[in-house]
This record gives C-alpha cells, sequence and structure tokens, in this order.
C-alpha cells in the first residue's frame, strides 16, 4: 500500500507526540472536574455563610436527601443516552409508594411481595412507555407524558388521594440502618452508580447504548437491536423510579400519591447538568452523581439560608440555568485552551520544517 | 484598491476568458482548528463573470475557506474584502456583502413556498402585514432568472433536491447577491438536472455575478469552471484559467503526487457464495437474479435512481422485500433483519456514510468493534484486550491515519472515516461485502486505497457487491458488471466487454 508523507496526516497534530491522542480524555476530565469544582466552591461558599454547613448531620443529611433523584437519575440517565426521555418517572414514583404501602394494607400482600409487585409495576410502565416509542414510534415526550398522567392518576384512584399509613416497620429499619456509621442508603446509592459506570462502560449493552443514542440507523446497520436497547433502557428507568417510590416512602412513612411532584424535572435537570447530551449518545453516570449532588447542595443551600418556600422554584431554576450556562462556557474555553495550544504547536512544526534543507524532496 | 481594479481590467482584456474586476478578494488567510487542517496564507480571489472552481482533497481546506466567505468563520491572520470593505465574520453580513452559499442539501423551510422561502425573512410587509402579492411579484422575478416553469406556490417539502438548489439561487438573486458559492451542488443531482444548472451557472455568470463551484468531478469543474483554483493542506497550491489545464495536471495539483491507476489484475472466482433470486419489491424493484462468487467483484452500475441501492438494502436486510430470495451458500437468508443477514456473512458498507455508519461522538476504535461486539464480549463483558487487537488489526492492514484509536471519528478526513468504516466490517470477516459508493466524497489518495483494500479482500476469497456511479472505478475493479435501469437488470458485461460507452449504453436506453 502506498505510503503518504506525513503532511497529509489528517490530524494537524499528528506529529506532536502523545498530546492529540489524550485529547478528548483530558477535555472530558477537566469538564467532570468543572463541575467538582462548582460544587467545592459552592460548599466553601455555604459553610462560609453557615455554620451549620459543615456539620456531619447536614452533610449527612444533603446526601441522604439526594438519594432518592440520585437512583432515579440512573435510570434517566439510560433513557437520555438513547436519545429518549422519561417524564413518568415522578408518577411512577408515586404509585409505588402507593403500591407498596397499600398491597399490604388492603389485599395482605407480604411486604416483600408488595415490594416487588411495586418495582414489577415500574418494569411494566418502562415496557409500555419503550414500545410506544419504539414499535408505535409516538415522540418520547409525548408518550412519557401520557404515561406520567396515567400512572399519577391510578396512584390517586388507588389512594382515593389520601397518605396511607403505617409504613411496615422494614422500611424504617432500612432507612435508619449504617454500615461504618454511614446510612446505608447512602452506601446502596452509590453501590448502584458503580454498577451502572460498569454495565455503561464495559458492556457489550453499555456500548449499544451509545451507539444506539450516537446514531441509531448506523447501530442498527452494525447487527444492535436498537429497538430492544431503547426499551430496556427505558424499563431501567421505570425500575429505577419504582425503587425511589419504596426509598420515598420510608422518607415520608406513607405510601403517597402526591410523592415525587416534579422530580421529573429534577432528574432530567441532574442529567444534563451531568453532562449528558439530549441528542443521546454521550456522557458519563458519574458526572450525573455530580449533577445530583450539585442540585442537593442547591436545595440545601436554601434551607440553611432560610430563602422562603416561595422562592424555591425560582432558586433551583437559575442554578439549573447557571450552571448549565457555566458548562458551556467552560467547554468553550476548554477547547480554545486546546486551540491555541495546537496553533503553538503547528507553528513549531512549521518554522521546523522551513528549517529543513528542501533536498529530501527531490 | 483602484490600481487594482485597472490592473484586473486590463488583464482580463489581454486574457482569451474574459473576467471582471475581483468581487471578493482574499488575501493571506489563516485559520486553525484544534484536530482540523487548517488554512496557511491563502488568496483567493473572485471575479465579476467568472466561474471559480476550488478544487482539493477532502481537508485541503474548501470547507473552511468557503465557510468563512459565508461568514460562519473569522480568520485567524488576513482579511476577506467584498468591493474593498473589510468583511466581518457574521453570515448576516455575508449576506449584506452580497455574498450567498448554496449548499449542498438545501436550507428551505419545507412548509412554506417558493416565493415565501424566497423572500425568507425579508418578506414585503406594510405595518407587520405581508403583502401577499409584492411577495409574489418578486419571488417571480427572481424566479424567471433561474426556473421560469417552477410554480411560486409550491411547498418547499414537494420540491426535488435539484429544485430547492435553483430556489435558494433564485433567493440569493433575490438578496442583490454578487458572488455565490456552490459548495458540490451536483452531489445529489442527476445528469439532467446538473446540465440544467449549470445552464443556470452559465446565464449568471454572463450577468456578471461572480461563482465559486466546489466539486470532486473534474469533469464538471472543467465543464463549467472559467478558471480552477486548486487547495492543498491548507495551502493555495495554484490559481489558473482552466483552459491551461487538463484533468491530469489538476490531480497531480491536487495530491502533489502521481496517483496510479489501480488495475486488478483477471482474478479465478470461486463457488457462489451470494445467490439473488428473482428479487422484487413494488414499484422498486423488477425480478432481480444474480450471483457473485468467492473471489469475484460484481459492481451495480446504472444511473443514480436505478435501484442499485436498493438491491443493497435488500440483500443486508435493512428493506424487506415482496417476492424472490437471497441466499449465502445456499442457506435463505431471512428477510427485514440486519442482525439476521450479518449473522448469514453480509456485511454493507452504506452510501450514506455520515448517517447510516458513522456515531460521531464515539472512538474510532468503538467504531470500528461495533459489528463485533458479540465476538468480544464473551457473557456481555466487552474485553478490551480483544477490542484493542480487532482494532489495531484493522488500523493496520487499512491505514487508518489518527492520532490515536481513542480520538473521535468525527475528527478524521473523510477518507479515513471511511476506511474505518470498512474496517469495521472487514473485522467480521464477512463472506459477502457490499460497498455502496466506498469512495463517494473520498479524496484521491484515499481513494486509491480503498481500490487496493477490496483487491486485497477479492485476493483473500471475500465476495463482494461493489456500486458505483465513477465509471473509471467500476472499469478498474470489476469482473462483472450488472447495469440496473428503473429496477431491472438491463444487462451484463463481462470484464472484457466493459467500457464506459457499453455501461451508458445499457443505463441509459430505453
Amino acid at each position: 500500500m502506498k505510503q503518504v508523507p506525513q503532511s497529509q496526516a489528517p490530524a494537524p497534530g499528528a506529529s506532536q507526540g502523545k498530546a492529540p491522542a489524550s485529547r478528548l480524555s483530558v477535555l472530558d476530565a477537566i469538564q467532570d472536574l468543572g463541575l467538582l469544582a462548582i460544587i467545592v466552591i459552592g460548599a466553601i461558599a455555604l459553610g462560609l455563610l453557615s455554620p451549620v454547613f459543615f456539620t456531619r448531620i447536614n452533610i449527612e443529611n444533603l446526601l441522604y436527601s439526594s438519594t432518592i433523584i440520585a437512583v432515579v437519575a440512573i435510570g434517566q440517565a439510560f433513557v437520555v443516552l438513547v436519545a429518549g426521555i422519561d417524564l413518568s418517572v415522578g408518577a411512577v414514583l408515586a404509585l409505588s409508594s402507593v403500591l407498596c404501602v397499600a398491597l399490604p394494607l388492603n389485599l395482605g400482600l407480604p411486604v416483600g411481595l408488595a415490594a416487588v409487585a411495586a418495582v414489577a409495576m415500574g418494569a411494566v410502565v418502562g415496557l409500555v412507555n419503550g414500545l410506544a416509542v419504539t414499535v408505535i414510534k409516538i415522540p418520547a415526550l409525548i408518550a412519557t407524558l401520557a404515561m406520567m398522567s396515567i400512572a399519577r392518576g391510578i396512584a390517586f384512584i388507588y389512594s382515593d388521594g389520601r397518605n396511607i399509613a403505617p409504613v411496615p416497620d422494614v422500611y424504617l429499619d432500612i432507612q435508619a440502618m449504617r454500615v461504618f456509621g454511614i446510612p446505608v442508603v447512602i452506601l446502596l446509592t452509590l453501590a448502584l452508580f458503580i454498577v451502572a459506570h460498569f454495565v455503561l462502560s464495559r458492556t457489550r449493552f453499555g456500548r449499544s447504548v451509545y451507539a444506539t443514542g450516537g446514531n441509531a440507523v448506523a447501530a442498527r446497520l452494525a447487527g444492535i437491536r436498537t429497538n430492544r436497547v431503547i426499551v430496556i433502557a427505558y424499563v431501567l428507568s421505570g425500575v429505577a423510579a419504582a425503587v425511589g417510590g419504596l426509598m420515598i416512602t420510608a422518607r415520608l412513612e406513607a405510601g403517597a400519591a402526591t410523592a415525587g411532584f416534579g422530580y421529573e424535572l429534577t432528574v432530567i435537570s441532574a442529567v444534563v447538568i451531568g453532562g449528558v447530551s439530549l441528542f443521546g449518545g454521550e456522557g458519563k453516570i458519574g458526572a450525573v452523581l455530580l449533577g445530583v449532588l450539585l442540585l442537593g447542595l442547591v436545595q440545601n443551600a436554601i434551607n440553611l439560608l432560610n430563602v422562603p418556600a416561595n422562592y424555591d422554584y425560582v432558586v433551583s431554576g437559575l442554578v439549573i440555568a447557571i450552571a448549565a450556562s457555566l458548562d458551556v462556557y467552560r467547554r468553550r474555553y476548554v477547547e480554545a485552551g486546546l486551540l491555541r495550544r495546537s496553533i503553538a504547536g503547528k507553528q513549531a512544526e512549521r518554522s521546523r520544517q522551513e528549517n529543513k534543507p528542501e533536498k529530501q524532496h527531490a | 484598491m483602484s490600481a487594482n481594479l485597472q490592473t484586473a481590467g486590463r488583464r482580463s482584456e489581454s486574457r482569451a476568458w474574459t473576467a471582471g474586476s475581483p468581487i471578493l478578494v482574499a488575501r493571506g488567510i489563516g485559520k486553525s482548528f484544534p484536530g482540523v487542517v487548517a488554512l496557511d496564507n491563502v488568496d483567493f480571489e473572485i471575479r465579476a463573470g467568472e466561474v471559480n472552481a476550488l478544487v482539493g482533497e477532502n481537508g485541503a481546506g474548501k470547507s473552511t475557506l468557503i465557510k468563512m466567505m459565508a461568514g460562519f468563520h473569522a480568520p485567524d491572520e488576513g482579511e476577506i474584502r467584498v468591493d474593498g470593505k473589510l468583511l466581518s465574520a457574521s453570515p448576516d453580513a455575508a449576506h449584506a456583502a452580497g455574498v450567498a452559499t448554496i449548499h449542498q442539501d438545501h436550507h428551505l423551510v419545507p412548509n412554506m413556498t417558493v416565493a415565501e422561502n424566497i423572500m425568507l425573512g425579508r418578506w414585503p410587509s406594510r405595518f407587520g402585514i405581508i403583502s401577499r402579492r409584492e411577495q409574489l411579484a418578486r419571488a417571480e422575478e427572481v424566479l424567471a432568472r433561474v426556473v421560469p416553469d417552477l410554480s411560486p406556490m409550491t411547498l418547499a417539502r414537494q420540491l426535488s433536491p435539484a429544485e430547492g438548489q435553483l430556489v435558494e439561487i433564485a433567493r440569493a438573486l433575490s438578496e442583490d447577491s454578487r458572488v455565490l458559492v456552490m459548495d458540490e451542488p451536483t452531489t445529489s443531482l442527476s445528469p439532467p438536472e446538473i446540465e440544467r444548472l449549470f445552464e443556470v451557472v452559465d446565464a449568471l455568470k454572463a450577468q456578471g455575478l461572480g461563482l465559486v463551484f466546489v466539486s470532486h468531478w473534474l469533469e464538471e469543474v472543467f465543464r463549467i469552471s472559467d478558471r480552477v483554483t486548486v487547495l492543498r493542506d491548507g495551502k493555495l497550491v495554484d490559481s489558473i484559467p482552466a483552459a491551461e489545464l487538463d484533468h491530469a495536471k489538476v490531480i497531480k495539483m491536487m495530491v502533489g503526487r502521481d496517483v496510479e491507476e489501480v488495475r486488478s489484475s483477471p482474478r479465478e472466482p470461486g463457488k457462489v457464495v451470494l445467490k439473488v433470486d428473482g428479487l422484487s419489491r413494488a414499484g422498486v424493484l423488477d425480478d432481480i437474479s444474480f450471483t457473485v462468487r468467492a473471489g469475484e467483484i460484481v459492481t451495480l452500475a446504472g444511473l443514480v435512481g436505478a435501484g442499485r441501492s436498493e438491491v443493497a438494502n435488500c440483500i443486508a436486510g435493512i428493506d424487506g422485500y415482496d417476492e424472490g430470495t437471497v441466499s449465502i451458500d445456499s442457506v435463505r437468508v431471512a428477510p427485514g433483519s440486519p442482525k439476521k443477514a450479518i449473522n448469514a456473512g453480509i456485511a454493507l458498507v452504506p452510501e450514506d456514510r455520515r448517517h447510516q455508519a458513522l456515531v460521531p461522538q464515539l472512538s474510532v476504535a468503538t467504531n470500528i468493534s461495533l459489528s463485533v461486539l458479540d465476538r468480544i464480549s464473551p457473557g456481555g463483558m466487552i474485553s478490551a484486550s480483544r477490542e484493542a487487537k480487532i482494532v489495531q488489526h484493522a488500523a493496520h492492514s487499512l491505514s487508518i491515519r489518527m492520532a490515536s484509536p481513542s480520538v473521535r471519528i468525527s475528527t478524521l478526513s473523510g477518507g479515513n472515516q471511511q476506511k474505518a468504516v470498512i474496517g469495521r466490517w472487514v473485522a467480521r470477516g464477512p463472506k459477502l461485502l457490499i460497498l455502496d459508493e466506498p469512495t463517494k466524497g473520498v479524496d484521491i489518495g484515499a481513494k486509491a486505497e480503498i481500490s487496493e483494500i477490496i483487491i486485497q479482500l477479492v485476493a483473500a476469497g471475500t465476495a463482494v457487491l461493489l456500486i458505483s456511479s465513477e465509471l473509471p472505478e467500476v472499469l478498474a475493479l470489476s469482473d462483472r458488471v450488472l447495469v440496473m435501469r428503473s429496477g431491472r437488470i438491463a444487462g451484463e458485461l463481462d470484464r472484457d466487454l466493459l467500457s464506459q460507452e457499453s455501461v451508458m449504453n445499457l443505463a441509459t436506453m430505453g
């Protein structure tokens, strides 16, 4: 095969050693670090403003209260990665909450079985969402919006709009459980993130998720069953939301049809702040965790700084907008930095070439 | 500036090619992007009444230069002046200065009429109420110069790509544009449509517009242009009157070296691998039957729209079909499932690389291993070492040039992207490899390399079904050519009967 001279190499940086090879991973790392930096700076600022912030109880509370959003966000991340969106998660969470308390009370189902039934409900809802999107081809926004209304409605019908109590003791026991002094719920949530990270980065399914979200046609032509991948993503989201429902039941000490109102937007915000592209195919689950933490920090700040309750939503919305804008600027800045480097490298290369004797071309 | 104009005027008088004064002048343009070849000290001129063809391999800097003239990029160095006035880097400024760009896919609002699209954003109105009559009148006026037979009330979504382009040209005229930049305008057009476009271009030239024409097809370049400007690796090679050039000279300027044309030696094909029998799809394909043997290149030739890609799509399971069978090694392949086709040993390198093959967000390595996920992930877990081995082998055997397999595939040049897509399928070791326009939009150096790769695969016993619109490529590679016309196989040509004329005769004769 014909050897092409160096100057034909596609990447201008190809002869600059290793820099371009790691360019993207550096970029990714800086993006994640940027989010981390925002969180750290925010935490320090909050610590200065409120002496309560850096207490063990407050930190634990912050993490603990983020766990539900975190778990639901894992499922949502899969859906957004396949270029979908799941608006039904808040409603599924509520229905799961109602079922896991009401089934033992009304039907005498064992508590464990009721929890499994609630999670299975989440899976079925996800399956229906997935089939609606892939087979009937309803846009995801509409399909899951309809499901959001239906699931919330069933929760209200079944509970008659009342909080259902008492919650089985086992929920409260798990909630209170600690390992090495850390609430077990926090540890389990972290474990779920590690599992999700592994699935996305190391398994055939995870690779198929990125390929399907990145270019569904190309993925299908490469032999990936894209419809199946998409359906599984919605099922995972439904399951995650149902698990979130079990968690919120313990927190509220009731099965509540009103639980998780507006959670879908918080969860999607966390996923997007975490850098998952709404166009699909791009993003990391670790960064989603950071997105969740940032939102948790904001909520914590609202509580600690006594922001009037009515301002809650406005403040949250502003923070999401600011975080997203900062992210855009940061990316631009990083790219500009890389650009400067590549120009410098190219100029160096050019002067090198100009110094070379012309003989070698002859 | 006036001195410049005078010299330009004098020169035009003394030359056979009558060029007017320069409208747009770019001097010493330099531009860098991370990971993309830049422009380096490029001078460029567009003169009134002249078609300047901008040619060069992919990555030579044509698109960057075009985007700069359209105001999408600011030059890092140098300046662009229109009528002596500095062009600032914004699309609005470019429009205001009279520089319009026509892209290969038209950018029209699908649910608006041709008239509304022509006057887009500048609808004639009084107190905010659009005057339909005036809009129609002004649209008709410019349409008459370009496509007199098109009704201004047609909806844009009903237009063919060719009509869409002509409407875009009409829009440019309605803005009193004096420079038209056409970026590969002929890619999605049929030969009669191309001829129609060229007539329009000739007419506009006579009206004193300055035109830039970008194309990979040198025949078109010579048909239409007065001047050929060649870029290579972001640098200006030369800008010369077309009359002083020929095909070989331009190619040599583009690649900076002589390109040896690949001639495949006659092969000894083995047993039948692919058997297509009576394949029919209502309104698209009619009773298609043929075979491809191991170690043989069979080419589907014919005009765009003759049904070649449709045959490929049916074989590869992308589309279903109404009648007929497709078999690999005498085993029937279930229709309508790409996965089943792949498992049967069929691989397709599709025509539309960007939409059907690349996952732009993912790395080169991930893109290559996409077809072999099942083989590198025992128990569902991807084995990094197996993946690396496959990727390394593909990158090496296809000489994919990249900084590393972990860079995004979107940072590669078109030719290297295509090699990566071919590598994806070679990695699977298919029995039948279907290549649909494998060298489309690929620069000349990479074209030769891809031809070489195809020859090596066939020598190793792969059956190849090739679809190509480039007759020289068809003649150089094929063992047999099946010429298609309106969904049927119009005839079969063996290697010794092959010629441009024989293929075109079968393709075009009713």
